[in-house]
């Protein structure tokens, strides 16, 4: 028996007043199973989401069509609605009737709403249910580090009930001496008693990790220690370790009883025995590194002792003074009340060493004026880098590090603490340099991300969204291989072949893997090739001179419903598909639109490092560029197909790259 | 692993040039894994064949098939009703699918797809390495596991030669390695660099009787 399709158009309140709904209805009940056609003006309120209700129970519809406005704005509503009523809330497809049409184009634009409504019937016959279940998970954290952030997550951590281990490479706890007591009033000494007073988590010092598997809520963690390897299990890995330094200083030039690091300085402000006070003091920061606030704080306490300790005479070269941390504002003003003199300067000082004496050139940008000062002490600025074995840890845990190769990726979307693997965090200095304000909020942030994943014990989740067909899979490890959230293992299927198995705790379903496996195994419910090709069909007879347009549902999908609420109005011949991530576009689907008549196709994803999913839109280029080639090799202008990179906020780069395109197939008569 | 490459378009197109209606008849084995003989790949290239077609305003249906292991002929009989159907063949299987097709189907042409190059491995993602010749006289033994015959650009047995570059390069092509650095860091490892003193002669590869035959000693 053919399915019951319940397709709802609603006309948001009067908002959408260029289609002719009687029209679109009418059309609309021809095709196939559909059971009813219902109008409505207010569907996503309280009124209307009822009477839906009860139309599906009352007609015992299997499928739902909602059309009108945006399902950024409203899938989620109807999707309860659905589910209250018996449908698993995935056979639902929406159509983009008021953003993506009516408000994007000027005048009747009924047949275009004709052909969304009709994608979205071709759609929702494929699609399939979802379920959803429990999955237990390990409530353990592993924090690798020992110095301030990793103590202080272990301590908080074990506070809200989670049991820690705190895994340190040094045979102590403890940061480096005198780092973090002198700048903030901090007590080290407190913070390591507590934890060490704490039942609730385990220490291992003198320990490294030397394997890591499995996945969120499961992870196996190799650890070597006093040469034995034993194999622990967590559900979440927090990574709190540190920097190192080294003195940003010419070649030629190293560091001397008169050039110094801030670590040196502190220790010959604190040095009773100290035979010479030095007369003049020279301090050079944020020339090499522009995130200085760590340095700018170490400056200016360490500026302060000087003056205080020793009554030197105190010049400070910087580029940029940022006082936004706390309490770094009062510091520069006392700095400067106490006769403290900083210099401008829009390059690095030339440094040499004199006579004993260090001689610093620079132009103060201010006065206009070359400066030549000669100074007894120079403290030098200070470059941070990552721990040795930083690299090793980042393959052993498969997750990338930024350009200077601290954890976490540049990437936006992970921002505070997050990495592109579920479960896996990065809090502190091993993510750059970071002054103690932050790292706090590093610390609440994981532990707020971790109390969330694993507190209960369990976690909700799809079941089999994104499957690999175990009968398909030819275990080429593609997937594997590219899956950015290392959500993919080889597991044993049923009949002990080895196949891709994907994790549905660890995936976040961007359809990466589904779009470049060789033997289309991976199937992505409600994205999967079916579905597309299903969409694409169902303008075919119209296709001839549409353009088709991918859109990312974080990126380009909500730029053009922000056209749509701005009424900046394009040529209604686009067609948009809406996609996970421009990663689930696959070669095929962009080549089927043109054998279907396209006269274009946009691929359309995040700006560049700006990837939800990290390297989906890298691979939507590539596969951009690899279909132009196929095209061109069968005589087809490469020229119309096309990839943009726009953020959810550009509805004017949205608007333009349309137009661009529009232009291009209207000159080419198509 | 058995590695192939897509022949070019230009080539596939004239092979079929005569024909209204040709299967794409991909592998699931080597080839899928390689990314030239798999489902998507079928996929791929009918849907090429057909925009070709349309943009010379000539006509073509194109039929799609993938067989487990083109090289069965049990498996191959699977889609004999799509082969009977179309008028000309294109395999993207390895040499040996292909001619099992051919075979089978003897009535109709088969037209390799693909050029079916080496033995190999991915080194990473996307990119495949020649790792053996299929000499049929293995060698590995006495070279740590590192095969000089298809490994050293020119084949030798008793390197290196005098042309291993800086950094343990190739003289041929600075971006390949020396497979006798390869063997002699391999043997080193392993405490048996005295193997690196012996000398072999040529080899026989007269022993290599052509066509193969394997017969497995257990039935």
């Amino acid at each position: 028996m053919e399915t019951k399709i319940g397709v709802f158009l609603c006309n948001c309140g009067a908002a959408i007043k260029n289609i002719d709904f009687d029209a679109v209805a009418e059309e609309v009940v021809k095709s196939p199973g559909i059971a009813c056609v219902n109008l409505s003006s207010d569907l996503c309120l309280e009124e209307g989401r009822k009477k839906m209700l009860s139309r599906i129970k009352e007609g015992n519809i299997e499928r739902v069509v909602v059309a009108g406005c945006s399902p950024e704005f409203s899938e989620h509503i109807f999707r309860e609605v659905l589910e209250e009523s018996g449908v698993n809330g995935n056979l639902l497809s929406m159509a983009n009737i008021r953003e993506q049409c009516s408000w994007a184009h000027e005048g009747d634009v009924t047949e275009k709403a004709v052909e969304l409504v009709k994608m979205a019937v071709n759609r929702v016959r494929l699609l399939q249910p979802v379920e959803k279940k429990e999955l237990a998970v390990n409530k353990e954290v592993l924090v690798v580090g020992g110095g301030f952030s990793a103590i202080s997550a272990a301590l908080q951590l074990s506070r809200i009930g989670l049991r820690t281990t705190l895994l340190e490479e040094e045979a102590v706890l403890g940061d480096r001496p005198g780092k973090l007591e002198s700048f903030y009033g901090v007590d080290p000494g407190a913070a390591i008693g507590a934890v060490e007073g704490d039942r609730n988590i385990e220490i291992l010092t003198s320990a490294e990790m030397t394997a890591l598997e499995g996945k969120i809520g499961d992870f196996k963690v190799g650890i070597r220690r006093e040469g034995q390897e034993v194999l622990r299990k967590y559900g979440a890995i927090v990574l709190a370790t540190e920097y190192e330094t080294e003195l940003a200083l010419d070649s030629g030039m190293k560091s001397g009883p008169n050039i110094v690091s801030q670590e040196q300085l502190s220790n010959m402000l604190s040095d009773p025995r100290l035979k010479t006070k030095p007369k003049s003091v020279g301090f050079v920061f944020d020339f090499c590194d522009e995130n200085s606030r760590f340095s700018t704080l170490a400056t200016l306490h360490n500026a302060l002792e000087a003056k205080k300790n020793w009554d030197s005479e105190i010049y400070v070269f910087y580029k940029s003074l940022k006082v936004d941390s706390r309490g770094v504002e009062t510091l520069y003003k006392e700095a400067r009340d106490c006769g403290v003199v900083f210099l401008k300067s829009e390059v690095a000082p030339r440094i040499s060493v004199e006579n004993g004496q260090v001689k610093i050139e620079a132009r103060d940008i201010f006065l206009g004026e070359d400066i030549t000062l000669t100074c007894d002490l120079l403290v030098a600025e200070e470059l941070r880098r990552p721990v040795e074995g930083s690299e090793r840890l980042s393959s052993l845990l498969s997750v990338r590090r930024d350009s200077r190769g601290f954890f976490q990726d540049e990437n936006v979307h992970l921002y505070p603490v997050g990495s592109e693997r579920k479960g896996i965090f990065f809090i502190g200095g091993c993510r750059g340099d970071l002054d103690l304000g932050r790292v706090l909020a590093d610390i609440s942030s994981v532990v707020v991300n971790v109390h969330e994943l694993l507190s209960s014990g369990k976690a909700l989740v799809d079941v089999e969204r994104v499957r690999a067909d175990p009968q398909k899979c030819v275990a080429c490890l593609t997937c594997i291989r590219v899956c950015p959230h290392g959500a993919i293992q080889l597991v044993r299927s049923d009949d002990s072949k080895e196949v891709a198995g994907i994790s549905d705790l660890a995936c976040y379903a961007c359809g990466i893997c589904a779009a470049i496996c060789p033997a289309k195994a991976i199937r992505f419910k409600g994205y999967g090739d079916d579905e597309t090709l299903a969409q694409i069909e169902a303008v075919k007879e119209s296709l001839d001179g549409r353009n088709m347009a991918f859109c990312c549902e974080h990126s380009a999908y909500p730029a053009a419903d922000l056209a749509g609420r701005l009424r900046l109005h394009y040529r209604n011949n686009l067609r948009i598909i809406r996609v996970p991530c421009a990663g689930q576009v696959d070669v095929f689907h962009i080549l089927k639109a043109f054998e279907n008549g396209a006269a274009s196709v946009l691929v359309m994803g995040c700006e560049e490092g700006a990837c939800h999913h990290i390297t989906g839109n890298a691979r939507a280029k590539e596969r951009v560029r690899y279909s132009k080639m196929l095209l061109k090799e069968v005589s087809v202008d490469d020229g119309r197909v096309r990839m943009f990179n726009l953020s959810p906020n550009a509805p004017h780069k949205f608007v333009k790259a349309v137009n661009e395109i529009a232009k291009i197939t209207k000159e080419s008569g198509r | 692993m058995i590695i192939a490459e897509r022949k070019p378009m230009e080539e596939i197109k004239q092979l079929i040039a005569p024909y209204r209606k040709v299967l794409v008849a991909g592998c699931e084995t080597c080839v899928a894994v390689c990314w030239v003989g798999g489902e998507k790949e079928v996929g791929i290239l009918a849907s090429q064949l057909r925009l070709a077609r349309g943009a010379e305003g000539s006509e073509i249906s194109v039929l799609e098939a993938t067989v487990e292991r083109q090289c069965e002929r049990e498996m191959v009989a699977e889609i004999k009703d799509k082969v009977a159907e179309a008028e000309a063949v294109i395999s993207l299987a390895c040499g040996s699918g292909v001619q099992t097709m051919a075979e089978m189907f003897e009535d109709k042409p088969v037209f390799p797809g693909v050029n079916t190059t080496f033995i190999g491995m991915p080194e990473k993602e996307g990119l495949w390495v020649e790792m053996c010749g299929a000499c049929g006289d293995c060698f590995l033994d006495r070279t740590g596991g590192v095969c000089p015959i298809v490994r050293c650009a020119k084949g030798l047995l008793n390197g290196p030669c005098g042309g291993t570059r800086k950094g343990g390069k190739c003289e041929i092509d600075p971006d390949k390695d020396c497979a006798w650095v390869l063997i002699y860091r391999r043997l080193e490892k392993q405490g048996r660099l005295d193997l690196m003193r012996k000398y072999y002669a040529p080899k026989n590869y007269r022993a290599v009787k052509r066509p193969g035959k394997v017969q497995a000693a257990k039935a």
